[in-house]
């Protein structure tokens, strides 16, 4: 298919993605729990056209510190499916992905809640699957310790696996109701799954997506994760720095789809990135800027912390290095990125520290509408990248600057589109409409 | 007295379908229906799901093909002002993913919105303390627990976050919730009451459906359940009874006795909902409800046909209640706890700290 338009996911988070965010003058405080201000910033993105908007999730707080938790907005926020169903019905074209954990979850359960929001949507949802890997999540249920990184992707697997199935159990046209016949019997096929992990049977209770199945999203990187992406995934979600890096995980990814009998062009690779937009340079470095100074110290040390499993970052000087680590069953490959970063340009933990929160350790890009669409350029064309998942660092402003600045010069360029291919999230990706399994 | 509306695609007759085309089953008509009973102020819409006994094998007309939490999340910002009760199954949802979701729903919803449990069969020493999980983790927060002050950086204050750490025989729970205290403390909590449920539901319940098949069965489930609420040291005027009402409704009374004849006779062997039959006019159905007033707090209204059984009831019937004085005339609070005049749970800080003074 054409490579010539680039995807763009809104990636949205309350006050934004920057860890003081809620600090700014013009940022929503209590965003997380406002449910106009995502029906707003919603349409707010499917007014400049974005294929979706996407949201992260954990079945936790996100800090165990609790005055370090204090000082941030991560606390609270939405159950990410059931803002999804509310967003659902307040929009017409964006695609809606949201964040649910397959080690928290059952498959028919989840299979069914994200094809009501399918059915809600017209054909518009999607599912990034994640295998959560947080001990604060774990200790919130009955299982509780965090189950090795192996198991969880042995147990993602079959999940998906009977999802799908469930999905498939309702073949278009099985609602008849034509005054005899309720139901078409031949279209009903119960599912009968029966593994390591579950035994799902029965029927799903609403009609097949108008997409076929709702999208699936993954964002693992490590090498259980790049396979299961590579059999099963729709769009995947990445943290990438440099050119290289992204371009080592692109081919890397795509070169695994076809012994999985898949076209690379079915798998849209969307790394994140969060702009910081200015009509100048030093406008836009003057916005980063004034961000970076609400972060409290102790707030910007524990998320770093957080990302790199280790619970006692605080106890090393703020001027001093990272302290060496070892591997963990958290989230491997984040981790990497981000020592990687600190080494190569000979960061303090503070600096490390500062320099993550602005965007998770995601690619953070600060200048003007045409320096940023540079950048981007430069990775959609260098088998970098096939769209991005754009992390305004506060909202609505960020979101706002980077419509009102970045998306006309991207349109400028012919890198995206005027208008929506289509009515359902797969359309407008340019992804096949997969028929039922036989 | 309260009336709410249990909402299906054709209506709860096992025959309504047959008359229906397959439009029915899209938001956008069971939107057009919970509209229509806000129009007439009723207090709430009520969402079955027939997923408690799955596996399902087959279809059925009379269920919403919408998961209901969901579908509750989408009407909540559609419709305004009435409360909105959808069914989940405590052997579906761990009890933090459901707390989460109810709560979230409340607070999409402004404050209306309700959870019908459905416990396992049996209704175990787990459903108990699955109830207490869900009910504790929505008192994480204390309702000034997030203070949002930019210029200090603090956005919640430490002291007013409750951590759950429990560790029960069945679950283990650690909190908090991540999801604020909702707009009504808590989401309200109803059970269908059943020989199963009956135990579970005096501890919990604040509003209690019934579905008697006559009369005297209804005033024999109030009466029973009134005196065992009060060896749990609950009052009766916590709670709320409501009976299952199918309302067969005409011009005449023997176009009324039509329509349900017409109904029966297209599914003889079907099973038919349960609850208190009226067929006749206006006058007669609001007689009926008259009558019955005095043994229940209020009726759940379950239209045999959709959604002609719904405008008939708001558009009839909720006019000629007012009339006698005995429903109200517009929505007097916006949450669903003020639409059933209940009080708004105070969290347990704030009692303790009462108790101290």
């Amino acid at each position: 298919m054409s490579k010539a338009h680039m995807k763009l996911g809104a990636f949205l988070m309350a006050g934004g993605h920057h860890i003081a965010a809620w600090r700014h003058p013009d940022a929503v405080a209590a965003a997380g729990v406002d449910v106009d201000h995502f029906i707003a910033l919603t349409r707010l993105a499917e007014s400049a056209k974005f294929d979706m908007v996407f949201f992260e999730d954990a079945a936790a707080i996100r800090e165990r510190n609790i005055n370090t938790a204090s000082q941030a907005a991560r606390s609270t926020m939405f159950e990410p499916l059931s803002l999804l169903a509310a967003l659902a019905v307040n929009t017409s074209h964006i695609g809606l992905v949201a964040t649910a954990s397959t080690t928290y979850n059952e498959p028919y359960g989840l299979a069914r809640t994200l094809a009501s929001i399918d059915q809600l949507s017209g054909g518009r949802a999607g599912w990034n699957l994640v295998t959560s890997a947080s001990e604060l999540e774990a200790e919130n249920f009955v299982s509780s310790g965090l189950r090795p990184h192996a198991q969880r992707y042995e147990r993602a697997v079959e999940f998906e696996q009977a999802a799908r199935a469930v999905w498939d159990s309702v073949d278009t046209g099985a609602y008849v109701a034509d005054g005899k016949s309720y139901t078409d019997r031949s279209k009903l096929h119960p599912v009968d799954h029966h593994g390591t992990h579950f035994t799902v049977s029965g029927l799903l209770d609403s009609p097949r997506s108008p997409q076929g199945r709702p999208l699936m999203v993954q964002a693992g990187a490590s090498d259980a994760g790049k396979n299961l992406a590579a059999r099963t995934a729709d769009v995947v979600f990445v943290a990438a720095q440099t050119l290289q890096e992204a371009q080592t995980y692109y081919a890397d990814l795509k070169s695994r789809m076809p012994a999985f009998g898949r076209d690379p062009d079915d798998l849209k690779i969307l790394p994140g990135v969060s702009p910081i937009v200015g009509r100048t340079e030093s406008a836009a470095r003057a916005k980063y800027d004034a961000l970076q100074e609400l972060i409290p110290d102790e707030v910007g040390v524990a998320l770093l912390a957080s990302y790199l499993s280790i619970k006692d970052l605080s106890r090393y000087p703020l001027e001093g290095p990272l302290p060496e680590m070892p591997a963990t069953d958290g989230i491997q490959s984040r981790q990497q990125l981000i020592i990687d970063l600190a080494r190569r340009e000979n960061l303090s933990i503070r600096q490390v520290a500062r320099n993550f929160a602005g965007a998770r350790g995601h690619w953070q890009l600060i200048g003007t509408p045409a320096q940023i669409v540079d950048e981007l350029e430069e990775r959609f064309h260098g088998k970098a990248a096939d769209g991005f998942n754009v992390m305004g660092a506060y909202f609505p402003g960020a979101l706002q600057d980077f419509i009102a600045m970045v998306v006309p010069e991207l349109r400028r360029r012919g890198l995206f589109r005027d208008e929506y291919e289509g009515r359902t999230l797969r359309e407008n990706l340019g992804i096949t409409i997969p028929a039922r399994a036989a | 007295m309260h009336i709410g509306i249990s909402i299906t695609p054709f209506g709860h007759h096992p025959a309504a379908w047959r008359e229906k085309s397959e439009d029915a089953i899209h938001f956008n008509a069971l939107a057009a229906q919970v509209k229509k009973a806000e129009e007439g102020g009723l207090d709430f819409a009520f969402f079955a799901d027939r997923l408690g006994q799955r596996p399902l094998n087959d279809l059925s007309p009379q269920a919403v093909p919408f998961e209901p939490t969901t579908l509750v999340a989408a009407l909540a910002t559609v419709v305004r002002r009435i409360g909105l009760i959808a069914t989940a199954a405590t052997t579906q949802h761990e009890p933090y993913n459901l707390a989460r979701r109810f709560a979230s729903l409340d607070t999409i919803s402004k404050g209306r919105a309700g959870w019908n449990v459905v416990v396992s069969p049996g209704a175990t020493a787990r459903d108990q303390e699955y109830l207490d999980v869900v009910s504790r983790l929505w008192d994480s927060w204390e309702d000034d627990a997030f203070v949002y002050d930019k210029a200090s950086g603090r956005f919640f204050l430490p002291e007013k976050m409750h951590l759950l750490d429990h560790k029960g025989e069945y679950f283990t729970v650690r909190g908090p919730l991540n999801v604020n205290r909702s707009p009504q403390g808590k989401p309200v909590v109803s059970h269908v009451l059943t020989s199963d449920t009956a135990e579970i539901a005096l501890r919990s319940a604040e509003l209690v459906f019934i579905d008697p098949a006559s009369v005297d069965e209804a005033r024999t489930l109030v009466s029973d359940f009134t005196q065992r609420l009060e060896r749990h040291d609950r009052k009766r005027s916590e709670v709320r009874i409501l009976a299952n009402v199918i309302p067969f409704i005409g011009a005449t009374k023997s176009d009324a006795q039509q329509l349900h004849d017409r109904l029966d006779a297209l599914s003889p062997d079907r099973e038919r909902p349960g609850g208190l039959v009226a067929i006749g006019t206006t006058l007669d159905i609001a007689d009926a409800l008259q009558a019955w007033s005095g043994i229940v707090d209020g009726f759940t209204v379950l239209p045999p046909v959709a959604p002609e059984g719904v405008d008939a009831f708001v558009d009839h019937v909720v006019p000629e209640l007012r009339k006698r004085g005995l429903f109200r005339n517009s929505y007097e609070g916006s949450t669903l706890r003020e639409h059933l005049g209940m009080h708004r749970p105070r969290h347990p800080a704030s009692k303790a700290a009462e108790q101290t003074l």
